[in-house]
């Protein structure tokens, strides 16, 4: 019990009881913040001490090439009476086989274990261009009509929910909506439609029809596309609701257009958050699994997307001389399926039975992938801080 | 440009506000505003706040069209003698004849240059020469080029408060508007910066028409020819600026000016 305030302390005071509880408060508060760095520390560093020794090695270029350029592959492992093991790929077993001669016990193989893990870092690479180029068409153009243009009432605020919601839906039901929309029924032009094809329009000179995109980068991005879209519109609308309404007062008060307003005295300086909301929207597009699994991605693919068996274009060439063909064979990098990270590090995590081997694949899939993340990220804060600079108000 | 003045005094007065009424939504704004500007005058529009000034104001350059359900339900308002809410009138056309000045500066953060080219560049001015021309000229009429002429490239942004509300300025008369509309332009500056505009304004007069809204009646004196006193949506008194202080018509005009209501 504190003494009543008295002519030496005016401020005396029982105040024990509020004490009490600010000091639970604040030690509850600490404690949760605690226990999230802790794991999120216990994660990174798991996946270092696991991850990091795949992809980096003790000699030079102490960076493991081999693990990120080449494709993944066969493990083969071969024992010797002596318990030592061999790793090789599917061409040397044979001769480590013959050396051994009497001495060889046994050989294991590994599925998708071996070799390195280009093909899914280019897969994974292809599908955040595609995704990223869509949704941040869409989510800006979206974003600036909603902010900019669309009259504020009830229609807007169930625009708003219908976003939020959107960001609400399980990955795997993206996935499926992808498989139906893109995989099987988007619009493509054809000589002859397939039979699949829902329906076809023709356009006499090439026929409209509705045959689907097949697995693809394509179907895989544009389904990544809508992942994210939710959060490219809120983090952009948020953007552009934080430059200054003065400015678009003061542009409309000089005779500007709407759209010139936008264009010269908003746009610019929303620019570095959504170039930073849509740099976290890759770090999520490259990670989703769910939505790539029935729309881009292979368990198992031994060509990387432009590896194909066309003939070669002919010598004399320049790219502008068979313009045609350079351009069709670009766009085809986009029509073919691929590996892609996540869905690489999923493959080999519900392998069973699990093993060495397959672990270390694992965790160096892992590890690589987080770092690119990483980098994205740390990309984005850069240029955040770069373009704030320049347009600072 | 004297000569240019001297014929550009006679035709009427440059806006006439008749017989306006104005809503924002369900809710009355302004009452029966009857209001004449004269060319090359500055004309106060004075009272507590709240009683629609800002809204008169922006009724002359049509910045009441941002606010949904914000209109004109009675009357018109003539500039330059054409009707403003005609259906072939264009608003960016407007709106370059009819410059404003708001409260609060608010200088793009770009070069100084550039703010003061903004106007001119939406309108399609490419020509480097005619836009340098401009800059200065506008620049000038502000008071600034002496001080800034070296510095155009300077981001606007490092201005002191007065430098940027007459960058401000300048870029609102680059266009060169027959009318400027002026929205409590000197309420967040300190008395330096306030005298050194207020002496602009004379000038401004000169070349330009000016319509000011203050809540500051010795401001109003100082550099107005007309004042206009509104209260609570109704245009109580309009009349000269001398007369009106002096020898109020209205008792509500004399009651406010002795400060007996606020």
């Amino acid at each position: 019990m504190n003494p009543l305030p008295t002519a030496e302390n005016p401020f005396a005071g029982d105040n024990s009881g509020i004490q009490k509880r600010e000091t639970i408060a604040r030690w509850a508060l600490r404690v949760g913040s605690y226990i999230v760095v802790i794991i999120t520390v216990a994660i990174m560093l798991h996946i270092f001490v696991k991850g990091a020794p795949v992809a980096f090695q003790s000699k030079w270029p102490f960076v493991n090439t081999q693990f990120l350029t080449e494709l993944p592959a066969t493990l083969h492992v071969i024992e010797d009476k002596q318990g030592n093991h061999y790793e090789t790929d599917v061409n040397g077993s044979d001769a480590i086989k013959k050396k051994l001669g009497d001495n060889f016990r046994a050989e294991k193989t590994i599925s998708y274990s071996g070799g390195g893990i280009l093909g899914p870092i280019v897969g994974t690479a292809l599908l955040v261009i595609v995704s990223v180029g869509v949704a941040l068409f869409l989510g800006v153009a979206c974003a600036i009509y909603l902010s900019e243009y669309a009259k504020h009432g009830k229609f807007l605020e169930m625009v708003r929910l219908a976003i939020l919601n959107l960001a609400g839906v399980p990955s795997v039901v993206f996935g499926l909506f992808g498989l139906g929309a893109f995989v099987l029924t988007a619009p493509v032009f054809v000589d002859v439609p397939a039979d699949r094809s829902v329906f076809a329009i023709p356009l006499g000179f090439t026929t409209l029809s509705f045959e689907g995109w097949d697995t693809c980068v394509l179907s895989g991005g544009f389904t990544l596309a809508f992942v994210i879209l939710p959060v490219i519109i809120t983090a952009s609308e948020q953007c552009l609701q934080a430059v200054p309404q003065g400015f678009r007062e003061t542009s409309m008060a000089l005779g500007a257009t709407r759209w010139q307003t936008i264009r010269y005295s908003v746009l610019p300086f929303a620019t570095p958050g959504i170039l930073t909301s849509s740099i976290l929207g890759i770090a999520r597009a490259a990670g989703e699994t769910a939505p790539i699994m029935f729309t881009a991605a292979l368990a198992f693919k031994d060509k990387l997307p432009w590896q194909k068996d066309l003939p070669p274009l002919p010598a004399d060439a320049s790219i502008f001389a068979h313009w045609d063909q350079s351009v069709s064979r670009f766009l085809g990098i986009f029509t073919e399926s691929v590996q892609a990270l996540p869905y690489h590090i999923y493959t080999l995590a519900a392998k069973i039975p699990q093993n060495e081997y397959a672990e270390r694949a694992q965790y160096g899939s892992v590890f690589v992938f987080l770092v690119l993340v990483a980098s994205l990220a740390a990309s984005s804060v850069l240029l955040r801080k770069r373009l704030r600079a320049k347009y600072r108000w | 440009m004297s000569a240019v003045s001297a014929t550009k005094a006679k035709p009427p007065p440059v806006v006439q506000v008749r017989d306006m009424d104005f809503c924002y939504g369900t809710s009355k704004a302004l009452f029966d505003i009857n209001l004449e500007v004269k060319y090359h005058r500055v004309t106060a529009l004075i009272g507590p706040s709240g009683c629609g000034k800002s809204t008169l104001l922006r009724c002359i350059n049509r910045m009441n069209d941002r606010v949904p359900s914000a209109r004109v339900t009675k009357g018109e308002v003539l500039v330059k003698g054409k009707n403003i809410h005609d259906a072939d009138v264009d608003l960016t056309q407007l709106r370059k004849q009819v410059g404003m000045v708001f409260q609060k500066s608010n200088p793009f953060p770009k070069s100084i240059y550039e703010n003061v080219a903004y106007g001119l560049r939406i309108h399609g001015e490419k020509n480097k020469n005619l836009l340098d021309d401009a800059v200065e000229r506008s620049l000038r009429h502000a008071a600034l080029w002496d001080e800034l002429k070296d510095r155009l490239s300077a981001n606007a942004l490092a201005l002191s408060g007065g430098q940027q509300q007459r960058l401000c300025i300048a870029r609102a008369i680059a266009t060169l508007p027959d009318v400027l509309l002026m929205d409590e332009p000197c309420s967040a500056l300190d008395p330096i910066s306030t005298l050194k505009i207020e002496e602009l304004m004379s000038q401004l007069a000169r070349e330009y028409t000016i319509v000011i809204v203050t809540h500051n009646m010795q401001q109003a004196v100082r550099i107005s020819d007309f004042t206009a006193f509104l209260h609570l949506g109704k245009l109580v008194e309009f009349s000269p600026t001398e007369e009106l202080f002096t020898n109020p018509r209205e008792k509500l005009t004399e009651a406010y000016l002795r400060g007996t209501f606020s």
